[in-house]
């Protein structure tokens, strides 16, 4: 059951990590993002591409839903990583927010990992 | 009448028991010969969704249909659209389509329009429609007819409504805006 309760919330947790000596930035996402909580979403975003990380993931496993501005928050950081040289990568995203990905063929613009391990291993 | 009923098309062997019998034979008999002959379905699908904003006005909604109203609790309204598609029948992965094109549609109206949106849902054996009205103004008659591409910053929404709905139907002028969504539920095949 991919719904089982409304709960109006977005979580995100930062955590500097390292995989093999190599420093990455992880960004867990869980709830549901959309238009009433994008300026949110992308604040806290941008906060993170600010510190000029080599290697940002975003875990999505925890998100239920993402509509078209939070992927277009996700596009700008691909972007902004992008022109500072670093990489953005996605994990794990849930049927919903799998299926947006691959309409909007963002997920051929930004890699998506089935783990944080692969992701981190690039 | 149910005895009747279920033997309709066992043929006038059985005695129809009153004038209401009657017309319920005529109204199987005509059900089955008529049939293949209306290409009406056909042109129903498709080539609306991609019909320009317009048209003449929309067939009022289904009686009993379900009325919510929405301010920005989108992911109520996710909620609720998410029970109405599996209570009508919707596959897992098309009711989460279902979900997304109407929670776009209903970002528009956080956006745009300056009092609550208004949802509606039906559904019969063949489909489950959503209706989202508000007071804002689509003024691009191909709004999300185009895809865009993804170094835009927006016009995501209703070309992702577009891409996953069976019909999309769109009425807008100064007064508000009525966006139909229409999604097939899978078929039984006959007899079986």
């Amino acid at each position: 059951m991919w719904y089982n309760k409304c709960v109006d919330l977005l979580t995100v947790s930062v955590t500097a990590r390292e995989s093999a000596g190599e420093p990455y930035t992880l960004v867990e996402i869980a709830g549901e993002a959309d238009v009433t909580n994008t300026d949110e979403l992308r604040r806290l975003l941008d906060d993170e591409v600010s510190q000029q990380p080599r290697t940002l993931i975003i875990d999505l496993s925890g998100l239920r839903f993402m509509d078209s501005s939070a992927l277009h928050a996700l596009l700008r950081v691909n972007r902004s990583l992008d022109r500072q040289g670093g990489v953005l990568a996605l994990v794990s995203p849930q049927a919903a927010v799998a299926k947006i990905l691959r309409l909007t063929t963002a997920d051929r613009l930004i890699p998506v990992f089935d783990s944080v391990a692969s992701a981190a291993a690039g | 009448m149910r005895p009747v009923c279920g033997n309709v098309t066992q043929g006038p062997a059985r005695r129809p028991l009153s004038v209401y019998g009657v017309s319920l034979l005529l109204m199987a008999w005509d059900a089955k010969t008529a049939q293949p002959a209306p290409a009406a379905p056909e042109a129903l699908t498709g080539p609306l969704s991609r019909r320009p904003a317009g048209g003449g006005p929309l067939p009022p909604p289904a009686p009993g249909a379900m009325s919510y109203q929405y301010t920005t609790d989108l992911a109520a309204v996710r909620a609720v659209v998410y029970r109405y598609a599996k209570k009508a029948g919707l596959p897992e992965s098309r009711a989460v389509d279902l979900v997304l094109a109407v929670s776009e549609v209903a970002a528009n109206t956080v956006r745009h329009a300056k009092s609550p949106g208004s949802l509606k849902i039906w559904y019969d054996t063949e489909k489950i429609v959503c209706q989202i009205q508000d007071d804002g103004t689509i003024t691009d008659p191909l709004a999300g007819r185009r895809r865009p591409s993804l170094e835009a910053m927006g016009g995501h929404g209703l070309w992702i409504v577009n891409q996953v709905c069976d019909e999309v139907e769109v009425r807008s002028d100064e007064t508000g805006t009525t966006i139909r969504l229409r999604m097939d539920l899978p078929q039984v095949e006959p007899g079986s």
